[in-house]
């Protein structure tokens, strides 16, 4: 194990330890990823096997956080982040909105792999009631690596969960010291120390050395201000993404309609899309049009919004998957379903 | 040709663009609708410039003249169709290269306190120039006590350029003047079909489309073709929320440099700028300083002048380490060198408490 030494952190300026029963508790919710994960040696920096590393771990690695909040571990899962969704989602939302309800409890820290946590994020986001800070953490290098960003990102999220402005902002995103939206956060490079960035607007702010500082609000809807309820669901619909490419043939759309899927995000088009998709909402199936750029919104035009066309803002199709999921638990209604797009 | 010619043929051409699709272009509203009333104040800049030809692109080469605010609502009628407007004239504000003049800063404060607090006024538009108006905003955005928008425009290119960025600028900025979601987030600079906060926008071009950033962070909006659209809004104190009292400040503030750190430079402009009276240090780059800038701020400080450091990286807070706690220069948060600059001079305005400056720096 390449020891991330006590004093290295200790740079940090950390309040001298209280006595633990006084400290707020932080909720630590583990679902596996790079961050939990455990490499043959120190240099296999993109091979190795996630889930392998428990909360409990991270927590004793990195004593600095113990100084400042008692830690409370659940495990949720220890999955790779292409495993993760509703199963765990739903579970994980609904604890969250319990333990966030005990007053003693300052915020939460959730654990996830990097590919979908965006996706996990925007969920949360969309679906937890609290203002209370809820930060999701990750890392681009095995938990045993060396320059393994891990603790790091453990300890700026405990300290972001424990920064008053933090407060009422949605959920957030830490890693590489950075913190972003829910909304706006996605994944740009696969392995990369720099990868999580907000296309159109940037982070919100920043978990340095010396201080977490928020510079910036979102003033979109999010999590105390949902109209989201999870009471009494126990799946959520199907909605899947047919991404637009070149000579792209129907298919996708046909087999989606079939299956039985409720909604589908398409990420830019084709032109043989153009009557599959009339088709598909003939039969009921919900079409979102989303962009696969990565970058800027979905223009609305009076003739698009005339058809009773949906567009996903500038919601990666990803995330315009989770909420017209959670949207469609609420309505069909086109115009009810743009203007939830518009508001969150 | 003559600039008057110059503007006519661009007008000109702009008009054509509109008369070729006239047919998608809905008639302009009655007078007595109920669209927003914005004021269009102009303090001149590359948006209210006409150089000789269109292919000067980067300020006019030949000498060029900037021409009065009616020529944009005559130039672009469409813009009625956003918010009822008033010009404004204030380009005897404004220097050499356009944009308001620092000494005329307050001049334009105030009369855009009076602007915003008639009750008949929902926006405040300002063409500036585009050098400047990334640092005007920020002076704006702290001594302004208003809810309503006010929002910065400029332009990369002059007005009588081919694909001149003026035109469009100009439309978004009156949309976003003109928008209920602009209200109380503080002064704003639009370009580029983004909307950006006072304090974190940065000019990042001399001359590209793309030339106005928020770096570390990014804009809080965008003006795009069918909606303005804010997505996230600044934390900082602002506008409605500054404790800086225009009317209570003094219009000559106290004289703050701005030196860069240079290893191996001697401190002799430390020490000409604290003799010829300057009450405050903006360091740039405090981490690279050299041991006779060091001796010089020490110094400086031990006649106390306040030291402010800003980090030379264009990106990124300034940490406050114990080494530059023990040095007693406080940090510039992520500010340029000339918005700390700014944010010093008003602070010193109103103390010399080294506490008191820290807590600024930390909060606008």
């Amino acid at each position: 194990m390449p020891g991330i030494r006590a004093a290295a952190l200790a740079a940090f300026l950390l309040p001298a330890a209280a006595p633990a029963q006084e400290l707020p508790v932080v909720k630590l919710f583990t679902t596996g990823g790079t961050i939990q994960s455990l490499g043959k040696d120190r240099l296999k920096l993109a091979e190795y096997r996630e889930g392998r590393i428990d909360g409990a771990t991270i927590v004793e690695a990195v004593p600095e956080a113990s100084r400042i909040a008692r830690i409370e571990v659940e495990a949720i899962s220890a999955v790779s982040s292409t495993r993760m969704g509703a199963e765990q989602g739903l579970p994980l939302a609904r604890q969250l909105t319990e333990e966030l309800a005990r007053p003693e409890v300052a915020g939460a820290v959730v654990t996830h792999g990097t590919t979908t946590l965006e996706e996990t994020a925007y969920f949360l986001h969309l679906t937890v009631r609290t203002t209370k800070p809820i930060v999701v953490i990750g890392s681009m290098r095995p938990w045993t690596a060396v320059s393994r960003d891990g603790p790091l990102n453990f300890l700026g999220a405990v300290r972001t969960v424990l920064t008053p402005e933090a407060a009422g902002k949605g959920v957030l995103v830490l890693l590489n010291d950075t913190i972003h939206s829910a909304r706006f956060v996605t994944k740009r490079h696969t392995y990369h120390i720099e990868t999580f960035v907000s296309p159109d607007v940037g982070p919100l702010g920043f978990a340095d050395a010396d201080r977490v500082v928020l510079y910036r609000s979102p003033v979109t809807r999010h999590t105390a201000d949902t109209e989201f309820d999870l009471d009494g669901i126990e799946e959520l619909p199907q909605v899947d993404v047919v991404y637009g490419y070149q000579e792209a043939s129907r298919a996708p759309i046909d087999a989606l309609v079939k299956e039985g899927a409720k909604g589908i995000i398409l990420a830019d088009g084709s032109p043989a899309y153009g009557n599959a998709v009339l088709e598909a909402r003939a039969a009921g199936v919900v079409v979102v049009q989303g962009s696969r750029k990565g970058s800027g919104r979905v223009v609305l035009s009076d003739r698009t919004a005339a058809r009773g066309e949906i567009t996903a803002d500038n919601l990666h199709p990803q995330k315009a998957r989770i909420l017209l999921r959670l949207a469609l638990t609420r309505t069909t209604d086109a115009r009810e379903l743009q203007r939830i797009f518009n508001e969150y | 040709m003559s600039t008057e010619r110059a503007l006519a043929t661009a007008g000109a051409a702009l008009l054509a663009g509109a008369a070729a699709a006239a047919q998608e272009i809905p008639p302009l509203p009655p007078p007595g609708s109920d669209l927003p009333h914005v004021v269009l104040v102009s303090v001149g800049g590359e948006i209210a410039t006409g150089c000789e030809t269109p292919l000067e692109l980067a300020g006019c080469e030949s000498g060029g003249e900037t021409f009065a605010p009616e020529t944009w609502t005559r130039d672009l009628p469409d813009l009625g169709l956003v918010a009822r407007i008033r010009t404004e004239d204030l380009r005897a504000f404004s220097r050499a290269d356009g944009g308001a003049a620092p000494e005329h800063w307050f001049g334009l404060a105030n009369r855009l306190r009076q602007l915003a607090d008639e009750s008949a006024v929902d926006g405040v538009v300002v063409t500036h120039g585009a050098a400047g108006v990334a640092d005007t905003a920020f002076f704006l955005n702290l001594v302004l006590p208003t809810r309503k928008p006010v929002v910065l425009v400029a332009a990369q290119r002059p007005w009588s350029a081919v694909s001149g960025d003026g035109p469009l600028n100009l439309y978004d900025a009156l949309r976003v003047a003109a928008d209920p979601a602009a209200v109380g987030k503080g002064v704003l600079v639009v370009a580029n079909q983004e909307v950006h906060a006072a304090r974190d926008a940065r000019r990042t071009s001399p001359y590209r489309m793309d030339g106005f950033g928020s770096v570390d962070l990014g804009p809080i909006g965008v003006a795009d073709p069918d909606v303005v659209r804010f997505f996230t809004e600044p934390t900082r104190r602002h506008t409605h929320r500054s404790e800086f009292e225009l009317a209570a400040l003094p219009e000559s503030l106290p004289a703050v440099e701005i030196v860069a750190a240079v290893p191996d430079a001697p401190g002799r402009l430390i020490d000409a700028s604290v003799a010829a009276g300057a009450k405050g240090l903006v360091v740039d780059g405090a981490a690279g300083l050299s041991g006779g800038q060091r001796e010089a701020l020490r110094r400086a400080r031990d006649q106390g002048i306040l030291v402010v450091a800003t980090s030379a990286t264009r990106g990124g807070r300034v940490p406050e380490t114990a080494a530059l706690r023990d040095s007693g220069i406080i940090p510039g948060d992520n500010l340029t060198p000339t918005k700390a600059r700014t944010l010093l001079q008003l602070a010193l305005a109103i103390t010399t408490d080294p506490a008191e400056v820290r807590r600024f720096f930390a909060e606008y």
